[in-house]
């Protein structure tokens, strides 16, 4: 059994990580991990077809600083920017080694354009790591798999 | 297939192009049916993709859906991915596993050499029925370093005439073509497919900011661009002299592997469409579906080589995803670019090309590599096919 307390820990993490997407605070996001975390965002198309290559594969740390600048140094200017607004759903939470939980989590992401048209983005399913401390919850790693497997724009952001 | 011709004027001037080019569904339909469906060599999988007998993959030529199919014969065959009864689509996966094919409408069921086995009721066909008539309709194919190319024309050219100047090309990036497939990235663009192929090496170092961060200059390079409209890039590229830019510099690291003495940028923009890329320690091929006038699909694929060893591998993967694709490092802005093209066309007037014009030449020609000088070129190839008259001056 999982107490109130952790899976409230853990859905308030998952709201400060949808919230600072849709808010474009990329230092808010690389707050949501550990100091261990990782980010991975791929296809299920690739997933079952047993095919490790990702949309982004962050899988270190030092990946999850890059990614902020790529977002706010390299890239910013020259894309067409879009807003997003993230929808989750908690399915499931089981607990792992310690203060360590498995977490399963639908999602589905509207964009609007600059134009804007509001469409779907991507629609798909998060299977995070997450460590609860008395601090709070961080992920250790987060997964976006993707059922979406031609996303309708390049993706710039992290979903 | 015969059409009728469209009416489309073009500049006198070889170095321009109406923007229309990019919005009129005539010009597209008489693309598919000239370009597409007509004499040219489109690669449509890498064996990579279907390895073993009886894998498949299902893809599109222009608009049509057709199936890759790696026979139990051990033959890889491209076909129409089409019932020869009533046309239904006989497979919608996008890749896998099959002994046979069967139609789900009537059951007419297809070996995976594309052969008609049975058809349900065929004692009360017409007397004339015979299933060697009906077996799926095969294109005409070749095979270059593990890439399968089809056409559905006799008229084409032998392959390797087709690719010309870019051939020798192919071995550096595809080496002797033993790849296995580490996955896709698939997106669409908002733009026109002359778009989307219409890049160059002018706006490398000027729209992609990532190598001004980071100091990367390229070395020495050229471009060829060949009679049949395609493109070969190849450069040197030295090491990025600021790559303290990032906390992982393993996304910019050359290990270089199978014979790959010096990193490398190497892309083949074959005409119309498909590119073959190698950049560092990533081997890409990005195939293309034209969907319409204002949508162009594009499937990453990345490679690894069957001798890599894991670290190899691994670090082949790590740098795929994050490097060069729809959302890369260095090639994010490519995207924006394509959908802002295809925004801005729809003004009046034409395209002029500018960089490198005053020095072009009739192809096979070399072309500096920061020029955009072998546009022109593979438009001209372009307006021949479409049967476009040029104003006179």
């Amino acid at each position: 059994m999982i107490s109130a307390d952790v899976l409230a820990a853990i859905d308030e993490l998952q709201i400060r990580y949808i919230s600072a997407l849709d808010r474009r605070d990329f230092d808010a996001w690389l707050a949501c991990f550990d100091s261990q975390g990782s980010y991975i965002c791929t296809p299920r198309e690739n997933e079952e077809q047993g095919l490790p290559l990702a949309l982004m594969m962050d899988d270190c740390y030092e990946r999850l600083k890059d990614r902020v600048s790529f977002i706010t140094q390299v890239w910013a200017g020259t894309f067409e920017d879009y807003w997003t607004r993230h929808f989750i759903q908690r399915l499931a939470c089981t607990p792992g080694n310690s203060n360590s939980y498995s977490v399963i989590t639908n999602f589905g992401v509207l964009y609007t354009s600059a134009r804007g048209r509001s469409e779907i983005l991507v629609a798909g399913c998060y299977a995070d790591e997450v460590i609860v401390s008395p601090a709070g919850a961080k992920f250790r790693s987060k997964k976006a798999v993707l059922d979406t497997s031609t996303t309708p724009r390049y993706l710039v952001y992290p979903v | 297939m015969v059409s009728q011709p469209v009416a489309f004027r073009w500049p006198a001037s070889p170095t321009e192009l109406p923007k229309a080019a990019f919005h009129r569904e005539d010009v597209f339909r008489l693309e598919i049916e000239r370009i597409f469906l007509g004499p040219e060599w489109h690669p449509l999988a890498h064996l990579a993709e279907l390895p073993k007998r009886g894998d498949f993959k299902t893809f599109r030529l222009g608009d049509a859906p057709v199936l890759v199919i790696h026979g139990d014969d051990d033959r890889v065959r491209v076909f129409f991915n089409s019932c020869t009864h009533r046309g239904t689509q006989l497979q919608t996966r996008s890749r896998g596993h099959a002994g046979e094919f069967e139609c789900p409408y009537h059951r007419w069921l297809f070996n995976n050499r594309g052969e008609l086995l049975a058809a349900p009721g065929s004692d009360r066909f017409p007397a004339a029925f015979r299933k060697d008539d009906y077996h799926l309709r095969e294109l005409r194919t070749a095979e270059f370093h593990g890439l399968i190319f089809a056409t559905c024309s006799a008229a084409a050219p032998a392959l390797a005439t087709y690719l010309g100047e870019t051939a020798p090309l192919f071995e550096q990036v595809l080496g002797d073509g033993r790849l296995s497939l580490l996955g896709y990235q698939k997106v669409t663009f908002s733009s026109n497919w002359k778009e989307y192929n219409d890049n160059e090496g002018y706006h490398a170092p000027l729209l992609h900011r990532a190598f001004r961060m980071l100091h990367w200059q390229a070395g020495k390079g050229i471009q060829c661009a060949t009679e049949y409209g395609h493109v070969g890039l190849q450069a040197q590229l030295q090491s990025a002299a600021n790559s303290d830019f990032l906390n992982d510099r393993s996304l910019v690291e050359f290990r270089g592997a199978n014979g790959a003495a010096a990193p490398k940028s190497i892309i083949i923009a074959l005409f119309p469409l498909v590119s073959v890329i190698k950049h560092l320690d990533v081997i890409n091929v990005r195939f293309v579906i034209p969907h319409s006038v204002d949508e162009t699909e594009v499937h990453y694929a990345y490679f690894c080589h069957q001798d890599d060893d894991p670290a190899m591998i691994r670090h082949r993967l790590r740098q795929s995803s994050n490097l060069l694709g729809p959302s890369g490092f260095i090639s994010l802005e490519d995207g924006a670019v394509f959908n802002r093209i295809h925004q801005g066309s729809l003004t009046p007037g034409r395209v002029q090309y500018q960089k490198g014009v005053a020095a072009m030449a009739p192809p096979p020609c070399i072309v500096d590599q920061n020029d955009e000088s072998a546009n022109p070129i593979r438009w001209e190839h372009y307006r021949k096919i479409m049967g476009f008259e040029r104003d006179q001056r």
